[in-house]
């Protein structure tokens, strides 16, 4: 028989030292991810909260508004608003979500009008009701910053004199081929308003998520953001916002005819 | 030693897939959700004289809705769509014809040894029918001559008129700019003017008799 040696009593000391280590790594990093989850969660939500807290406020003082009459009052919000965009010399942007279309306007005249193919909007748009409504939709919106995939009015510059350069450069047909359109907007009551151009609603739920498109890039630099806030102990900040997908054509001409500083009406 | 690996491994996954659809999915979807989203409402089930507060409204809407009808003009007038080099021609709020043309090739162009600068654009907005006229003659500007690398001549003078280039009509909308015919048919479609709107001959005719001076032309 064998004699137990002092080496084979180490060999087993470390063993159990081993596994201790392993399970106080697991509690451990159960504990920072578990923990940082819960600030993640405590500080977006609080954001949220923030942001309709802020609705609320906005909409104080006004009078109550009865339920039954909640359609009929949207419906002249809408007008109305149209009504003011018309009395500014530059063309406007009219979204009716209810009717599903989308039009440019200017001088009261719609100029463009397509269907949407395709609409999302943040929660916050759906838990508002009669004050907060008005408030935020019942005189039209302004744009305040625009970022887009393609260039809003491009320009090239030519040096004269320009005898036989004509022929090249204008045979180029402008089209949108191949062309990723997308474009999205600041409004001056805190929230977005994002426009994708799409052939069809298939693609909608497709084309922009992954890899080169608009709705991936917005919602790395929104994880980001909130990165960038929660590690500074600070509430991120919260935008709602609304997508819209209609067709490609018409997403590049209206980008193109707004103006920097362009009216907004909607109707949810 | 291997099975320690693999357990770290193990742990090290599940944790960062669970810290990554929290942060991509969970937490997103609970911020949209009601659970955290309290209802923004001041309404009210039944409130005292509603029924008169829904005349009122319908009253409301009714004027608001025939003040925003009569911004369309009853008469004839020209929708331009730049981007599509499109143009529409709609007479008694309605669509009569429609087609191909060119707009404004959005260039700069830049003469250094001149010190001139000149913009290439078809300007968005509304315009008038300024002036009507058949065969017109083109009044070539000093940017012209610039393109071209010749001396500018003094107003007036013979080189600056060129008969045949502007098609059989012109519609003058101000500030230079013209509704005209066109030599060059093979690029019709394109972004390719110096900011007039180029028409093809049959569609010229039509505008030509359907609008009439006071007409709106709404570029955008």
């Amino acid at each position: 028989m064998k004699e137990n040696s002092a080496e084979d009593f180490d060999g087993l000391y470390v063993k159990k030292k081993k596994k201790t280590g392993i399970k106080i790594f697991l509690i451990l990093f159960c504990l920072l991810i578990l923990s940082f989850t819960a600030i993640y969660f405590y500080l977006t939500i609080g954001a949220v909260r923030d942001r309709m807290n802020l609705a609320q406020s906005q909409a104080e003082g006004s009078s109550a508004v009865s339920p039954s009459l909640i359609g009929l009052m949207k419906e002249k919000a809408w007008i109305e608003s149209r009504l003011k965009m018309a009395a500014a010399d530059s063309i406007g942007l009219s979204i009716d979500l209810e009717e599903r279309i989308i039009q440019m306007e200017l001088k009261g005249v719609v100029i463009m009008k397509t269907k949407i193919r395709d609409y999302s909007t943040s929660g916050f748009f759906k838990r508002m009701d009669g004050n907060v409504y008005f408030t935020l939709f019942g005189t039209p919106l302004t744009i305040q910053k625009y970022e887009s995939s393609i260039e809003k009015n491009p320009y090239k510059v030519v040096q004269a004199p320009k005898i036989g350069q004509e022929e090249s450069t204008s045979t180029k047909k402008d089209t949108v081929i191949h062309e990723n359109v997308f474009w999205t907007v600041k409004l001056d009551r805190e929230f977005d308003l994002n426009i994708q151009g799409i052939d069809s609603v298939m693609e909608s739920q497709s084309k922009y998520k992954f890899g080169k498109g608009f709705e991936f890039k917005r919602d790395l630099k929104n994880i980001m953001n909130s990165f960038e806030h929660i590690l500074k102990f600070i509430k991120p900040v919260y935008t709602p916002e609304i997508l819209i997908s209609i067709p490609e054509n018409e997403a590049k001409t209206i980008l193109r005819a707004l103006p920097r500083k362009a009216y907004v009406t909607i109707r949810i | 030693m291997i099975r320690t690996i693999f357990i770290y491994l193990f742990i090290l996954i599940v944790g960062s897939l669970f810290l990554g659809s929290m942060i991509l999915f969970g937490i997103p979807a609970l911020q949209e959700s009601s659970l955290v989203l309290p209802a923004l409402s001041q309404t009210k089930d039944e409130m005292e004289g509603a029924e008169a507060q829904k005349a009122l409204l319908e009253k409301d809407l009714q004027k608001f809705r025939a003040k925003l009808e009569k911004l369309t003009p009853s008469g004839s007038y020209m929708l331009v769509n730049t981007s599509e080099n499109h143009f529409y021609l709609y007479k008694d709020k309605q669509l009569i014809r429609d087609g191909v043309c060119s707009t404004g090739k959005n260039e700069r162009l830049v003469s250094a040894e001149r010190n001139y600068e000149h913009v290439f654009h078809t300007p968005f907005g509304v315009r008038t029918v300024q002036r009507k006229q058949t065969k017109p003659v083109w009044a070539k500007p000093d940017w012209s001559f610039i393109e071209d690398g010749l001396p500018i001549p003094p107003a007036g003078d013979a080189s600056r008129y060129e008969s045949g280039t502007l098609g059989a009509y012109k519609l003058e909308i101000g500030d230079g700019f013209m509704i005209h015919g066109t030599i060059y048919k093979r690029m019709m479609g394109m972004s390719v003017t110096h900011g007039c709107i180029r028409l093809l001959d049959d569609d010229l005719e039509v505008v030509y008799k359907t609008m009439e001076v006071g007409s709106k032309v709404y570029i955008y």
